[in-house]
């Protein structure tokens, strides 16, 4: 009798033994996570036509306020990336793997908003992102996600991503249409371009609890800035100096708006 | 007793087992760095040689589906009985029957290689293949096109899940696969090679040859890999009509200028030039010799030309046939799948 207990003891024991032997991964009862003040905020950028910020629609005919050309556009996008927020106290926080295309397709309103998330809770008060890609993702061979270049924003014959595309009709130009694929990313005539907003007093609240939005104009008026036509310039497909104006107008139409805490 | 053992053995057996994966096989080697050659310039770490990544991208690499309309794969313009360069075409027939732009250069090697093209446009070698896939006189199917119909159309999706772990195609995925085989193309079996390494004994005539090489022509063609990676204007025409070098940088000193390129195998992927004008050695070499034309971005050292008698120029060619890695030409690990 002992005996049989003994043998039955030793296997139970072997038995706990070796089947607790595995490793537990899942220990969250054990260690329950650290209260999370991360939140989530929106940048929405606001698509408007000229100074006066009048609506701005793909496939509508517009008529630039300065030259006065007869335009319509069948596509807008560009690459916003890197993409940082300055807080109260001069930190910064960086979106991880930072690269988004925003296309005039998906407009709502005008508007195209970004997601960000996990960002630590706080008050921030400056955002600052690059329209285009960095020189060095531009130089990183095949990549996912936004920078897939299968999206087509990226030269075959020439490597580098197209940082800006606008495509569209014009009454003044020789074939009607006008095409500006916008990029270079070294050299003396980079198209790509770091852009920085501070809010004005206003900051932006970030907690578990709100989905705060910063607005950003964009108006795509301002290709033609400075007496540009597409009379003048129909198309551009390669860096250089007027693609680096072309952005640069471009880019010089994204302001600050407000913020939607 | 025995039964109390016997459960004592089922029971270690059984236990502490871990949840992690097998080992990793063993490392696929088709891919060997020569101790003579210097470092290359692209490291596999993020992009690591498997048998099945290089097997898959063997499979791209010869199949025409990549081609609209199904017409020519990247070996009908990259043969392997031509070191990998065109069936002796100065300009590649595409799809539709249209003609090229430039002459195919032999693919191999091409880890040492930083910029690609014969203007070096392209910076690097996992997105060089999206050029002739897009180009309309070359293969001619958009990027995202083509994802999709290997996605939706082809067996493709079980040799990517092989290959990465997903029967998920992306455009990222099919150019590592393609570089996994094309990176591991490497020519270093000529008898060039040989001599380099001890093992073979140069012909009076190769030796005369490799003397006349190393005064006149390794000043470009320089080194181990028979080049400098230098964009030069070597005297082929006054004006040009295909910019080379200056359209990628935009500055008119470069226009006219090509890329020096490797003369290993060179043999083996007539003809010659950037448009493939010279179908033989000896053209190139009277070219040098007499045949040099003026123009304002001429490079330098052909400023004279290089002046070579016929006996030189036989000499010269005699070695350049010892750039002939026939070893690669019946590599049949790079050969075109049977199935």
């Amino acid at each position: 009798m002992t005996i049989k207990f003994f043998k039955i003891a030793v296997m139970a024991m072997l038995l706990a033994f070796t089947t607790s032997c595995s490793d537990d991964d899942n220990n969250d009862d054990m260690n329950p996570p650290a209260e999370n003040t991360k939140g989530s905020m929106y940048i929405k950028f606001d698509h408007v036509w000229g100074p006066a910020q009048d609506d701005f629609a793909l496939n509508t005919d517009l008529t630039h306020p300065a030259s006065g050309e007869e335009l319509r556009f069948t596509k807008l996008r560009y690459y916003i990336s890197n993409i940082e927020l300055q807080n109260a106290n001069g930190d910064t926080w960086k979106e991880e793997e930072s690269y988004h295309i925003v296309d005039a397709e998906n407009m709502s309103s005008g508007e195209v908003e970004l997601e960000l998330s996990d960002l630590p809770g706080g008050s921030y008060t400056g955002i600052s992102y690059m329209i285009g890609v960095d020189s060095l993702r531009n130089v990183s061979g095949a990549q996912e996600g936004a920078l897939d270049p299968a999206e087509n924003m990226f030269w075959s014959w020439n490597t580098g991503y197209i940082f800006i595309k606008a495509e569209g009709e014009s009454n003044m130009t020789s074939n009607g249409s006008f095409t500006y694929h916008l990029g270079g990313f070294s050299g003396p005539f980079k198209a790509n371009q770091e852009k920085y907003h501070d809010f004005q007093g206003a900051t932006l609240e970030i907690s578990p609890a709100d989905n705060p939005a910063v607005h950003v104009t964009v108006n795509a008026a301002r290709f033609w800035h400075g007496g540009l036509s597409t009379e003048q310039v129909p198309m551009m497909h390669m860096p250089g100096e007027m693609a680096q104006t072309l952005a640069t107008n471009f880019g010089g139409g994204f302001q600050f708006d407000h913020i939607h805490n | 007793m025995r039964f109390t053992l016997a459960t004592l053995m089922v029971a270690l057996l059984i236990s502490c087992q871990d949840d992690k994966q097998e080992p990793p096989e063993a490392e696929f080697s088709a891919y060997e760095v020569p101790a003579h050659f210097p470092d290359p310039v692209y490291n596999f770490d993020g992009n690591p040689i498997t048998e099945k990544g290089f097997e898959l991208g063997r499979k791209l690499f010869y199949d025409k589906r990549l081609s609209r309309g199904q017409q020519v794969s990247c070996g009908s313009c990259h043969a392997q009985v031509h070191a990998f360069a065109d069936h002796a075409l100065p300009l590649s027939i595409g799809v539709d029957g249209k003609e090229g732009r430039r002459n195919s250069p032999g693919l191999y090697n091409l880890a040492w290689t930083e910029a690609f093209m014969w203007d070096g446009g392209i910076n690097h070698i996992e997105v060089m293949p999206i050029a002739p896939i897009t180009d309309s006189v070359e293969m001619d199917i958009p990027l995202s096109d083509l994802v999709e119909y290997l996605q939706t159309e082809t067996e493709y999706p079980e040799a990517f899940n092989a290959a990465f772990g997903s029967t998920e195609i992306t455009s990222a995925r099919l150019l590592k696969a393609l570089t996994q085989f094309q990176g591991s193309i490497v020519s270093d079996g000529s008898r060039y090679d040989k001599y380099l390494q001890g093992q073979y004994t140069m012909t009076v005539e190769q030796e005369r040859g490799l003397a006349l090489f190393e005064a006149n022509c390794a000043g470009c063609h320089a080194g181990v890999l028979q080049t400098d990676f230098s964009y030069r204007n070597n005297g082929l025409d006054a004006y040009f009509t295909d910019l080379g070098r200056g359209r990628i940088t935009q500055n008119p000193d470069d226009d006219g200028k090509f890329r020096v390129p490797s003369l290993r195998n060179v043999a083996l992927t007539n003809p010659y030039m950037h448009d493939g004008r010279f179908f033989t050695l000896e053209q190139v070499l009277d070219h040098y010799s007499e045949g040099i034309v003026e123009s304002p971005g001429l490079d330098p050292v052909l400023a004279n030309g290089i002046p070579l008698t016929e006996d030189e120029k036989e000499d010269i060619i005699e070695f350049l046939y010892t750039l002939s890695d026939f070893e690669l030409l019946g590599d049949l690990r790079f050969s075109e799948p049977l199935e």
